[in-house]
C-alpha cells in the first residue's frame, strides 16, 4: 500500500468533499451573518472608518478567493496574483475618471479586459508546472508592475488620483460608493456572488476535475480529459475574480496606484488563504477579514506589521497546516462523532 | 453479473489494433526496435518478454503516453499515432497502470465517477455533480461488478493492493473502451486474487471486450490468452498461439538464458 | 574601421566590463540558488534576503571599523551558520512532506518577509551608502575602469572556480553530488547526508551573503534590495537550469552581458522585463533549462 501521508497544507480534496457538506456552509453563511451584524452595529454608530477597513478587507478577500481557487482547488501557487487585481484596479479607475463613472461599465470594461490579458498570461504560464508556474506569476507581475511604476500615462509611482467616486444605479434605487455603509454592504453582495459562484463551480463535474488535476494530473488525460483546458479556465477564471474584486478599489479609496500590484499585495493574499484555511475558499475570506484587523491593530503600535503577520503565518503553516478555517471543521466533525 | 460490453457477437474476426514498425528511441538508446502485430477484435492478445524487453515502453506508445520514433499504431481503422492519451480515450483506447496509478486522496466513489464522466461527453459539465446520470450509473455498475460496494467512501490509498489494482481496472473500463491495456494488472497480487483476476479478464473478453495484456506471469498468460507476443530486447522475438510460443526454442532461450544450456 | 574600433574601445567594453562585475555577483547567487534546489530540492525564497543580510553584515562590520577584508571574510561565515541553522530548524520540518516545493516555497516565502522587515527595524528604511573599499582606477586598453569593479570580477571569478573545483573534484563534492542523486543510496553508503545537507544550504546562503557584499559598494544597500534581485538570480537559474552549476555560469554571465550591452539602446526600466522575457521563452521552449541537474548531468 502506498504511503498515504495526505498533506495537511493543501488539504486532501476528500476532506474537503467531506467539509463541503455542512461544516463549510454554515461556515460560510456565518461569515455573511457576521458581516451583517457588523453593519449593522457599525451603522447604527454612524462610522466610517471601521466601514472602510472591512470593505477593503472584503475585496481583498476577493483577490484571496482567486488565490485560493488556483491553490487549493487546482494545485497551482500564483505569487503574482496580485498582477490582475491591480490591473482591474487600474482599469477601473481608468474608466471611472477619463469614461464615465458608471459602475456597470468599469465592471464590463474589466471582464472584458481581464479575461483577455488572463488568457494571455495563462497561455504562457500554464505550460509550466509547480514551482516554474509561481516563479512565472511572480516574474509576469514584478516586471508588469515595474512597467506601471515607470509609465508617466499612468501616473508612474503617484499612481492615478482623483478618480470620482460612482454612483451604484440599480433602476429602483441606487448606492452612492461613498457612503460607508452603503458600499460596504454593495461590496458584501458582490463579493458574496464571487463567492457563491465559485463555490457552486465547485460541485460541478467542472470542479471535481480541477480537484481531481490537483491530485494527480498525471492520470487525468487517460480518462480522456485535456489538464491543460481545465488550468487555463481556472486561470482565467481566477484572473476575473481578482481583476474584478481590485475593480472595487478606486471605488473605495479614490485612487490606484503601483502598489496594488506589488508582491507584497499577492503574498498578503496568499497568507489569507493559507491562514484561513487553503481550499475552503470562505476560509480566503475569514482569513482576509481577520489579518486585514489585525494588520490594522498592529499597525498602531509599530510599522513593522509585515514581521508579525509574517511570523504569524509561518506558524501556521508549520504547526496549523489547515488553516482557520480546517481546524473549526475538524473540531466540529469530531464533536460529530463523539454525539450521543 | 451485469454485462458490461454489448457488442454484437457477429462481429467479424479482424484486427482492431495494428502496430507497424514501431520503433521508440531516448536519445541512443532503441527501447523498441521495428516492432510489429496485431491485436484480433474480441481477443486477449499478451505481450511477454524478460525484464527490459522493452514492454512497458510499448504500452506506453500504445496509450499515448510516448511518441514513436517511427511507425504507426492503427485502432479500429484510425490512425492514432503519437496522439495524447486523452484522445486515445476518446477513439476507445484505456489502459490501467502498472503501479497504481490512481486519485489516492479521493474516495473510491468519486475514482471511478472521474472516470465515468467520460460518458456524459461535456454535458452536464458546469451543473451539480448529482445530475450527471449517465455517470452514476456507471459508476454503480462498476462497483457491483467489481465488488467495492463496502469501500466506496474509503480513500482510494487506504485500500488493500488488491482492492486497488480492482480499483485500477475498474478506472480504465469505466469509459467503455473498446479494447483495454492491462499493465501487469497482477503485480503484487497473491495467488488467489491472481486467479480472480484471470477469471476477471476472461469474463471481460467474453463480452468481447478486446485486451492486450502485458504480463510477467506466465502461466497466467498461456491460460488466457488466444494470441502471445513475445519481446526480446526491443525487438519481436515470436509469436503466435500459447503453445507455439510455449515450444518455441528461441523464446525458452530468452527467458532462461543460454547459460541454462551450458 | 577606426570608427568601429572606438565604439568597441569606448562603448562597448566599458559595458562589457560593467556588465561581468555585476554578472559575478549574479552568478554567486544563482549558484547558491541552484546548489539548494539541486541537491535539497528546496525553493530559497528567501534567498534575496540572504544577499541583502550580507550587503547590511557588511556595512554593520565595517561600521564596526573592522577591516575590509576581515568583512569581506567573515561576512560569508557568518552567512553560513544563518543557513546552516535555518535549514536545520526550519526547512527539515517540512522536508519529508510530500509537498516539500510547495511548503518550502511557502516557508522561505515567509521567512523572506520576517527578514525584510527586520532589516528595516534594525537598519531603517533609507538606503545606505557604502565607500568603495578600493578608490581609484587602471588602465586597461586605453580606458580607465574603477579598481573595485576589477576586483569584484577578480575575485568572483576565484569564487566560481573554487566552487566548480569542490563539486566536481572533491571527496566533498562527490558527496553532495552523490547525496543529489539518491539520498538513500549515498547515506547507505556512509555519506552524512543530514549534515550534507545543512552544510550544502548553509554553503548557497553564505554565496549570496559574499554577492551582497561584494555587491554593496556597488549599489546601495536598502531593505528591499533582495526581493529585486532574487528574479534575476531566480531567472537565471531557470534560465541556465535549475540544480546545474554549469547552466548558472554560463547563464548568469551571458543574460548579464545582454542586459548591460542592451542598456545601451534601450532605457534600463526595460532590462529586468528583457530578462523576464527570455526566461519565458526558455520555458517554453525547454522547460528543464539549459543544462542538466545537479548530480544527473
Amino acid at each position: 500500500m502506498r504511503d498515504m501521508t495526505v498533506d495537511p497544507v493543501l488539504p486532501s480534496t476528500s476532506v474537503t468533499a467531506r467539509l463541503q457538506r455542512h461544516p463549510i456552509r454554515a461556515l460560510a453563511w456565518l461569515f455573511f451573518a457576521l458581516a451583517l451584524l457588523f453593519a449593522l452595529v457599525a451603522g447604527l454608530k454612524g462610522d466610517v472608518f471601521f466601514f472602510r477597513l472591512a470593505t477593503e478587507a472584503l475585496i481583498f478577500g476577493g483577490l484571496s478567493l482567486s488565490v485560493d481557487l488556483l491553490l487549493g482547488r487546482t494545485g497551482l501557487l500564483p505569487l503574482g496574483q496580485a498582477l490582475f487585481f491591480g490591473f482591474g484596479a487600474y482599469v477601473s479607475a481608468l474608466v471611472l475618471k477619463h469614461g464615465l463613472p458608471s459602475f456597470w461599465l468599469a465592471m464590463a470594461v474589466v471582464l472584458v479586459t481581464t479575461t483577455l490579458v488572463g488568457l494571455l498570461a495563462g497561455v504562457i504560464a500554464i505550460r509550466a508546472k509547480g514551482v516554474y508556474f509561481a516563479l512565472i506569476s511572480f516574474g509576469l507581475a514584478q516586471v508588469v508592475s515595474k512597467a506601471v511604476f515607470n509609465t508617466r500615462e499612468l501616473g508612474a509611482s503617484d499612481g492615478i488620483i482623483g478618480v470620482p467616486v460612482p454612483q451604484i444605479s440599480f433602476g429602483l434605487f441606487s448606492v452612492d460608493a461613498a457612503s460607508p455603509a452603503g458600499f460596504f454592504l454593495l461590496v458584501l453582495i458582490f463579493i458574496g456572488i464571487l463567492y457563491g459562484l465559485l463555490a457552486y463551480l465547485m460541485e460541478t463535474p467542472f470542479g471535481h476535475q480541477l480537484a481531481a488535476i490537483r491530485t494527480n494530473e498525471h492520470r487525468v488525460p487517460f480518462l480522456g480529459v485535456d489538464p491543460w483546458r481545465y488550468k487555463l479556465v481556472a486561470f482565467v477564471l481566477a484572473a476575473n475574480v481578482a481583476g474584478l474584486s481590485g475593480a472595487l478599489y478606486p471605488m473605495l479609496r479614490g485612487f490606484v496606484s503601483p502598489e496594488l500590484m506589488f508582491f507584497q499585495v499577492s503574498g498578503n493574499a496568499i497568507i489569507n488563504v493559507i491562514v484561513g484555511g487553503t481550499g475552503t475558499l470562505i476560509g480566503a475570506l475569514y482569513g482576509s477579514a481577520v489579518l486585514t484587523v489585525l494588520r490594522s491593530v498592529i499597525g498602531t503600535f509599530t510599522a513593522h506589521h509585515q514581521l508579525v503577520i509574517g511570523v504569524i503565518f509561518m506558524i501556521s503553516v508549520i504547526f496549523f497546516p489547515r488553516g482557520m478555517i480546517g481546524y473549526v471543521v475538524a473540531a466540529l466533525e469530531r464533536r460529530k462523532e463523539t454525539a450521543p | 453479473m451485469s454485462a458490461i460490453h454489448q457488442v454484437p457477437t457477429s462481429v467479424p474476426a479482424d484486427a482492431i489494433l495494428s502496430v507497424s514498425d514501431i520503433t521508440v528511441r531516448f536519445g541512443s538508446l532503441v527501447a523498441v526496435d521495428g516492432v510489429s502485430f496485431q491485436a484480433q477484435r474480441g481477443h486477449i492478445t499478451s505481450v511477454i518478454g524478460p525484464n527490459g524487453a522493452g514492454k512497458s515502453t510499448l504500452f506506453n506508445l500504445i496509450s499515448g503516453a510516448i511518441e514513436p520514433s517511427a511507425g504507426r499504431v492503427i485502432f479500429d481503422g484510425q490512425d492514432l499515432t503519437g496522439l495524447p492519451p486523452n484522445r486515445m480515450l476518446a477513439a476507445g483506447l484505456a489502459r490501467s497502470f502498472q503501479i497504481t496509478n490512481l486519485f489516492f486522496e479521493l474516495p473510491v466513489r468519486e475514482n471511478l465517477r472521474l472516470a465515468a464522466q467520460f460518458l456524459e461527453h461535456g454535458r452536464g459539465l458546469l451543473r451539480p455533480v448529482g445530475s450527471s446520470r449517465v455517470a452514476l450509473q456507471r459508476v454503480d455498475e462498476l462497483v457491483e461488478r467489481f465488488r467495492l460496494e463496502h469501500k466506496l467512501n474509503e480513500l482510494a490509498g487506504f485500500l488493500s493492493h488488491g482492492e486497488q489494482r480492482r480499483l485500477e481496472i475498474a478506472v480504465a473500463l469505466a469509459a467503455r473502451p473498446r479494447m483495454l491495456l492491462l499493465d501487469e494488472p497482477t503485480q503484487g497480487m497473491s495467488h488467489a486474487d491472481t486467479q480472480e483476476t484471470g477469471e476477471m479478464i476472461r469474463g471481460l473478453a467474453a463480452e468481447s471486450l478486446s485486451i492486450l495484456l502485458v504480463e510477467h506471469d506466465v502461466d497466467l498468460v498461456m491460460s488466457l490468452s488466444d494470441h502471445v507476443v513475445v519481446m526480446h530486447q526491443g525487438g519481436k522475438l515470436a509469436e503466435g498461439t500459447p503453445q507455439q510460443v510455449r515450444g518455441n526454442p528461441a523464446v525458452q532461450s530468452a527467458y532462461f538464458g543460454d547459460a541454462f544450456h551450458a | 574601421m577606426a570608427e568601429m574600433l572606438e565604439w568597441l574601445q569606448f562603448v562597448l567594453a566599458p559595458q562589457v566590463i560593467n556588465g561581468a562585475s555585476i554578472g559575478v555577483a549574479v552568478v554567486l547567487m544563482a549558484l547558491g540558488l541552484t546548489i539548494i534546489f539541486g541537491l535539497l530540492d528546496v525553493i530559497n525564497m528567501a534567498h534575496g534576503e540572504f544577499y541583502a543580510i550580507g550587503a547590511y553584515a557588511a556595512v554593520a562590520l565595517l561600521g564596526l571599523g573592522l577591516p575590509f577584508w576581515w568583512t569581506l571574510g567573515l561576512t560569508p561565515l557568518l552567512m553560513a551558520v544563518v543557513g546552516y541553522v535555518t535549514e536545520r530548524t526550519l526547512i527539515q520540518r517540512v522536508f519529508h512532506s510530500k509537498e516539500r516545493h510547495t511548503l518550502t516555497l511557502l516557508l522561505t516565502f515567509g521567512l523572506a518577509i520576517i527578514l525584510e522587515d527586520a532589516l528595516k527595524i534594525v537598519f531603517g528604511a533609507n538606503p545606505l551608502r557604502l565607500e568603495s573599499p578600493i578608490t581609484g582606477a587602471s588602465e586597461v586598453m586605453g580606458l580607465f575602469f574603477p579598481n573595485y569593479r576589477l576586483f569584484v570580477m577578480a575575485l568572483g571569478s576565484l569564487v566560481i572556480a573554487f566552487v566548480w573545483l569542490v563539486v566536481f573534484r572533491t571527496r566533498l563534492g562527490a558527496m553532495v553530488r552523490a547525496a543529489a542523486y539518491d539520498r538513500y543510496m549515498a547515506a547507505s553508503l556512509g555519506v552524512p547526508v543530514a549534515v550534507v545537507y545543512a552544510g550544502t544550504f548553509a554553503f548557497g546562503v553564505a554565496l549570496a551573503g559574499l554577492a551582497g557584499v561584494l555587491l554593496a559598494p556597488i549599489y546601495s544597500v536598502f531593505p528591499t534590495m533582495g526581493r529585486d534581485f532574487v528574479l534575476i538570480a531566480f531567472s537565471v537559474v531557470i534560465i541556465g537550469g535549475m540544480g546545474s552549476i554549469k547552466g548558472a555560469v554560463i547563464a548568469g554571465l551571458v543574460l548579464t552581458q545582454i542586459q548591460s550591452i542592451s542598456s545601451l539602446y534601450i532605457s534600463p526600466v526595460w532590462s529586468d522585463p528583457l530578462l523576464f522575457g527570455i526566461m519565458v521563452l526558455v520555458l517554453i521552449w525547454r522547460p528543464q533549462g539549459l543544462f542538466g541537474r545537479l548530480g544527473h548531468a
